[in-house]
């Protein structure tokens, strides 16, 4: 028998390779559904692979009044702290590789780090396109930060109330116990409340429409990313790609975890396992499809005062009813 | 308040509005794509039918021209040249704005319009 | 493109130019803008990225062949360019147009009307980031593009006014496709209001926006629907007669016949243009029923006709109006092959005045669709370029200065 250590060690680029092609094939189904609500044809659906392959083909400009040091390593970083974040994501109920106490806080600081990586990034890039997208990511960053925290801390709090205090921050934990049960209908109301945030906090994570402004387009030409080219651009690519699948990851573990085996609808073993991805695929699609793609076809740009205004005011203001709505749910419980 | 979201998500389920001319995807290789549609193996979606009376690409009877001018005279772009010494004259589609014109102008007919549209070629005539 | 200035109280402003080549802009122009934080202190702007030399490519041309040269000044607007130029000809040479062309221009021209505007409602969705709404009304765009393909041959440039008349009748058998496709806008004028001033987030982005007031739009002489949706009852349409407009009840549209009120911004220029896509379907509709019988054109053998203009000495001007405002050609014939001057003013340079009020104090965010809501158009606007590198700037003094001593010097010459 392998060494359980070594044989997480030897997990750690599967599941990064599987993120990557996963993110990459979501993209693909996401451009393509898009394509078909604005009544297009849309690409191809192995059209990312394409692009990625064309972009690492393509030739690396770092702009003269670029920090280079800085600029060339920013990607590496995003899209090293988006793999990272794979890693502490159970999927199908298996215990993520870094999976540990208080895992689930881990996560809140990681997600920062891939916009983060962008900001400095197009700070460094010395474009005033790159410089006005970077204080509108910062700014962007700092409204999603709270109705996501606020999130997760409900969670956490429903998860110690009900008698799990020292794994109240532990993803595997929070996914195994199924917070749906553990909650009366009042609850369930604050819970869907909490699901609809973190769906759209999504949203604003993956930098789609309506919360774009740091890359505006039509405003400041691709704002974070308009001097990023080649090899650099095709990992804040694949960054997004692999944050999707993350992302949708983190909903499904922390929302809805339940696999069909669980649920009995299906007997364990090689059926069962099929049938756990076939569903895990189909909850990621849901989710991704709420987050992105719907949302980013139907709806205008913010402007970023919009964004601050709509993330901390209503978004926040909603986190908050879900948090009150569990908690009413808990104390009926308790007393 | 929800007209476009509603419409959007009819779309979704309805056949795309692009006209699929000449294929739905680009090609690989678009010289290979019509080279099997030239053997035959592989098919071209039809273009959009054009009306009656289309302003098309310019069709020239040489023996029916008598060498008038008047369609050099009128031409905006210099697309139709004079050539002396056959008293005839030369049309330039690449040049051409098919403005009709020409076809307007001349005392014979012997410049019609026809229903071809797809111009591009690597080739000046 | 980017310089770091502080001023007297010690803010730092940047200035921030957009274009000449940048993704909001669909055709180049630089504006210059200081920024302060998202907010905008300065505006200017540089012309002439996109000079062409049309008006001496026409005077090397006679007047049969600038009309096709004047119709690829613009692309979205090619009728009003022919339908001036033919109206300047036409007033210089004393031409009489007879009534069915007059009818048929104005039905080309309406129908030009809706396909600008639904495209311009397009763009505008684009910048504000709603690309599924700029795909839904290119689509409803079709349809009149398909129609002018029906009517005139091809599905822009439309090549069917000439001097002294029109080019092609319209039969009988083509009034009932003309009669659907004025059905067709009707019906979706509708949901294209929904869509546009009903959506949330569009109206917040729009309202309040870009706002032009009566008083600026007057000082910066703003024409067309920009001038209207600030509440400036002006459409060349009603005001000087021409084509078909006299015989037909038409008033200029104002957005206040929506909401009540007129604020001048974004939102009131969206409505302006709806409001012209509705009224442009029922004038065609009134001109298929109106319409009288007779000769299309004043002088069918364009021989004939190419020798009387060239016996032609004088002046005219063609007044008329675009989707875009109003289009103004001048033409001096002095009995030659060729006119001896003429002179192309597109909308877009009146219009582009006004982006100095509208700007002033806006958010970085604004700038695309508020440069937008103009619905400007380069190349159209581009009469003159500077050459190589000049360091005088023509002002006021200089030049009223220099008109004096010209007039002296004609004064001199004609003693």
């Amino acid at each position: 028998m392998m060494d359980p250590l070594l044989m997480n060690v030897a997990m750690i680029p599967a599941v990064a390779v599987l993120g990557i092609i996963l993110g990459l094939i979501y993209k693909g189904i996401d451009r393509r559904l898009a394509a078909r609500m604005q009544a297009r044809i849309g690409p191809p659906l192995r059209q990312p692979f394409i692009d990625l392959k064309k972009l690492m083909m393509k030739e690396n400009i770092v702009p003269k009044n670029a920090v280079s040091w800085v600029f060339n390593f920013m990607p590496v970083v995003a899209l090293a702290s988006s793999l990272m974040l794979l890693m502490y994501i159970p999927f199908l109920q298996i215990p993520a590789i870094l999976a540990g106490s208080g895992d689930l806080i881990v996560i809140l600081y990681v997600l920062i780090f891939p916009s983060l990586a962008l900001v400095v990034g197009g700070f460094a890039s010395g474009s005033p396109y790159a410089t006005v997208g970077a204080q509108r990511e910062m700014v962007a960053m700092l409204s999603y930060e709270v109705p996501l925290a606020i999130t997760i801390v409900s969670i956490a709090w429903l998860m110690s109330m009900t008698g799990s205090i020292g794994t109240a921050f532990d993803l595997a934990a929070v996914s195994a116990a199924n917070i749906w049960s553990l909650v009366g209908p009042i609850g369930a109301v604050g819970l869907l409340l909490l699901l609809v945030v973190l769906i759209f906090v999504t949203t604003g994570e993956m930098g789609a429409i309506p919360v774009d402004a740091a890359e505006a387009e039509t405003e400041i030409a691709g704002g974070l990313l308009a001097e990023y080219s080649g090899r650099n651009l095709a990992l804040f690519y694949l960054t997004s790609a692999v944050k999707m699948v993350a992302l949708g990851s983190l909903i499904i573990a922390l929302f809805l975890p339940m696999t069909p085996v669980q649920l009995g609808l299906v007997q364990a073993g090689n059926t069962g396992m099929i049938a756990n991805v076939l569903c895990f695929l189909a909850k990621l699609f849901v989710v991704v499809f709420l987050s992105s793609t719907f949302i980013r076809v139907a709806v205008a740009r913010f402007r970023i005062t919009q964004v601050v205004k709509v993330y901390w005011g209503y978004t926040t203001l909603a986190a908050l009813l879900g948090l009150l709505l569990v908690g009413v749910d808990i104390l009926l419980k308790v007393s | 308040m929800i007209t476009m979201q509603k419409e959007l998500f009819r779309q979704l389920f309805k056949r795309a509005f692009t006209n699929q001319f000449p294929a739905k995807h680009a090609p690989k290789s678009v010289n290979a794509l019509l080279e099997a549609v030239g053997k035959g193996k592989a098919k071209l979606n039809p273009p959009v039918p054009v009306p009656e009376n289309f302003r098309g690409k310019i069709a020239y009877d040489k023996n029916k021209c008598i060498g008038c001018q008047l369609c050099v005279k009128v031409c905006p772009a210099n697309a139709v040249v004079f050539k002396p010494k056959e008293k005839k004259i030369s049309y330039h589609t690449f040049r051409c704005t098919f403005c009709g014109e020409c076809v307007n102008v001349c005392p014979v007919k012997c410049l019609t319009f026809t229903d071809e549209f797809l111009l591009a070629d690597y080739k000046k005539d | 493109m980017l310089e770091k200035k502080k001023d007297a109280d010690g803010d730092t402003s940047y200035s921030i130019s957009v274009g000449p080549v940048h993704p909001a802009l669909k055709e180049p122009v630089k504006l210059n803008m200081s920024i302060e934080g998202e907010k905008v202190t300065g505006v200017d702007f540089e012309l002439s990225q996109v000079h062409r030399g049309v008006e001496w490519m026409g005077t090397r041309r006679n007047p049969i062949q600038i009309m096709f040269l004047a119709e690829r000044i613009c692309g979205i607007c090619n009728i009003c360019h022919i339908m001036a130029f033919s109206k300047a000809v036409e007033n210089a040479a004393g031409i009489e147009v007879p009534a069915r062309a007059s009818y048929i221009r104005t039905i080309a021209a309406e129908l030009e009307r809706i396909h600008s505007h639904v495209l311009w409602a397009g763009v505008a969705a684009h910048e504000l980031g709603f690309d599924s709404v700029m795909h839904y009304t290119w689509k409803l765009r079709e349809n009149v593009l398909d129609t002018i393909e029906y009517l005139t041959g091809n599905r822009i440039t439309k090549a069917i006014v000439t001097i002294g008349g029109v080019r092609r009748d319209i039969h009988e058998k083509q009034v009932p496709r003309l009669k659907e496709t004025t059905d067709y806008y009707l019906k979706s004028f509708d949901k294209l209001g929904k869509i546009f001033l009903k959506d949330p987030v569009v109206k917040s982005r729009c309202r309040d926006t870009g706002i032009l007031t009566k008083k600026e739009a007057l000082v910066t002489c703003a024409v067309g629907p920009t001038a209207r949706a600030s509440g400036v009852r002006k459409d060349i349409r009603v005001d000087e007669t021409y084509a078909a407009y006299p015989e037909l009840d038409m008033k200029p549209m104002m957005p206040d016949m929506v909401t009540g009120e007129t604020r001048g911004d974004v939102y009131d220029r969206i409505i302006t243009r709806l409001l012209e896509v509705k009224q442009s379907a029922e004038i065609i509709n009134d001109c298929l029923n109106q319409m009288p019988e007779g000769k299309i054109v004043y002088e069918e053998k364009i021989p004939k006709l190419l020798a009387e203009l060239k016996g032609v000495e004088g002046e005219g001007t063609g007044r008329l109006e675009a989707p875009r405002g109003e289009v103004f050609h001048y033409v001096k014939m002095v009995g030659e092959d060729s006119p001896y001057a003429w002179k192309v003013r597109a909308p877009t340079y009146n219009n582009m005045l006004a982006w100095v009020p509208m700007l002033m104090n806006e958010q970085i965010a604004d700038i695309p669709i508020i440069a937008a809501s103009i619905d400007p158009c380069m190349s159209c606007t581009n009469r003159a370029v500077v050459a190589g590198k000049t360091s005088s700037i023509l002002t006021q003094e200089n030049l009223h200065r220099l008109s004096v001593e010209k007039t002296r010097k004609i004064r001199e010459a004609l003693k």
